[in-house]
């Protein structure tokens, strides 16, 4: 946030060197880099840094040395590390302190969080060992879709459905009273796309029958103030687990287990019920990770210029005829 | 044993998620192994999800004036990387390094971004799984 304020404060400081070593210094996420970096002179800070945007064009364009000097110059092979800046970034250790805890004693979900669902594959969440108890219904439509795999609603701007997550921050908006839990809970998601979650905390039972939704009919309670349980039936069955196109049905049925064992971490441990295509219930586990002090959701319009296909060469699977 | 289990979780988690902070598949787009060097002058601009996206106009190898349609990360991605939608302008002299398009032509998935005043930022987002995708440590 150091470097954007900075920035922002006046435009014509933009291009000067001190707010350039703020950007470097922001990706290792160190809150404020002025107290970071006292023991050397901002001259030398200037040579340094002079000295490096020198190099960069170089190292940048080292790379494409078969073809390199003029206008669209193409090339083979890997890129590498360009030396651009913000490609290396550097996180903090996870904060290990304890977590923080509501009014009423109720652990507090609050934070912008990164992760917690699976992204690539769903099976990394399995204990070790196991492997998913698929049905021979559920591997034949994993064959399909690795041959189709650009049919992924993911990529089409289409919700992730639960329990799968994005690259994009998400939050927990529990503690609407200011006085402890709340009867409803809210999971606000930034990415892919900007979207919610409703979990109903009043006690109420789901009802008998449901229109089938990409994030369901969630009912929650809390466990010894600890663990957030959301119970979710009522889904769709479009969404995949993953990018492997690990599948669910109608019938799918989402217990979650939500628990923050630091500050720094939540747990999402969630158990998966699917006749049509598991043979039994199969439980995985993923962590999500508090992002820097300062981040916040930002807005994600993703149908606003979804030119996916076109590089590639591929058709929308939601206007196939 | 809880608490310690649930950190053991995370930590593996984490370090297992270390390619997945993309948002399209790479792989079914652009080609890693085909780069691409583009000298040139910003036409657009846009600052738009899922992915920000600029124009630049160049010549080809024949001289004829083409126009790349250049992709970036989104913009939350980009402006927690220090981008902002008043980074690269129309009419801007810019150099962009990255990975051409598999099938249309003058297209990029644009890496490294040298701005008029030399700054080389990084187009991508961190661990968004192409070839050269930015490193976490």
């Amino acid at each position: 946030m150091v470097a954007r304020t900075a920035v922002r404060r006046s435009k014509h400081t933009q291009d000067k060197p001190e707010v350039i070593v703020r950007q470097l210094f922001r990706k290792s996420q160190i809150p404020n880099p002025k107290f970071q970096i006292p023991k050397l002179g901002f001259g030398i800070w200037v040579l340094g840094l002079g000295i490096f945007l020198i190099a960069l064009p170089l190292s940048a364009q080292a790379p494409q040395g078969r073809g390199g000097g003029g206008a669209g110059r193409e090339g083979q092979g890997s890129l590498g590390t360009i030396g651009a800046l913000g490609q290396e970034v550097k996180r903090p250790p996870v904060n290990n302190s304890p977590s923080p805890r509501l009014p009423d004693g109720t652990v507090s979900l609050d934070g912008l969080w990164v992760g917690g669902g699976p992204v690539n594959d769903i099976a990394q969440g399995l204990p070790k060992g196991e492997t998913l108890p698929l049905l021979p219904a559920a591997i034949k439509l994993m064959e399909f879709r690795a041959a189709h795999e650009t049919d992924d609603p993911h990529l089409w701007c289409m919700p992730m459905g639960v329990p799968r997550s994005t690259p994009y921050p998400f939050r927990f908006v529990q503690d609407i009273t200011g006085s402890g839990a709340s009867p409803h809970l809210f999971i606000i998601h930034e990415g892919n796309i900007h979207s919610f979650r409703q979990i109903f905390m009043d006690g109420r039972k789901h009802p008998a029958e449901l229109d089938p939704t990409w994030f369901g009919h969630s009912i929650g309670h809390w466990e010894n103030k600890d663990t957030l349980v959301i119970d979710t039936v009522g889904f769709n069955d479009k969404f995949w687990f993953d990018r492997k196109g690990t599948p669910h049905s109608e019938q799918l049925h989402t217990i979650e287990r939500w628990t923050r064992p630091n500050m720094g971490t939540l747990v999402n441990t969630v158990t998966i019920e699917d006749p049509t295509y598991y043979a039994k219930p199969f439980t995985v586990s993923f962590a999500a990770r508090l992002q820097a002090p300062g981040d916040e959701i930002m807005e994600y319009i993703c149908q606003e210029n979804n030119q996916y296909g076109q590089a590639g060469g591929h058709e929308n699977p939601f206007f196939k005829k | 044993m809880r608490t310690r289990y649930g950190i053991l979780v995370a930590i593996f988690s984490l370090l297992g998620s270390g390619a997945a902070f993309a948002h399209h598949s790479f792989t079914t787009e652009y080609d890693g192994s085909k780069t691409f060097n583009i000298k040139g002058t910003v036409s657009k601009v846009e600052w738009t999800n899922p992915h920000a996206r600029f124009y630049v106009d160049t010549t080809d190898e024949k001289g004829n004036m083409v126009t790349w349609n250049m992709e970036l990360a989104s913009p939350s991605a980009l402006a927690r990387n220090g981008w902002t939608s008043r980074t690269l302008k129309v009419g801007d002299q810019v150099t962009v390094t990255g990975y051409a398009a598999k099938v249309a032509a003058y297209r990029g998935d644009a890496r490294s971004v040298i701005t008029a005043d030399g700054r080389s930022l990084f187009g991508g987002a961190s661990d968004d799984g192409r070839p050269d995708g930015g490193q976490t440590q």
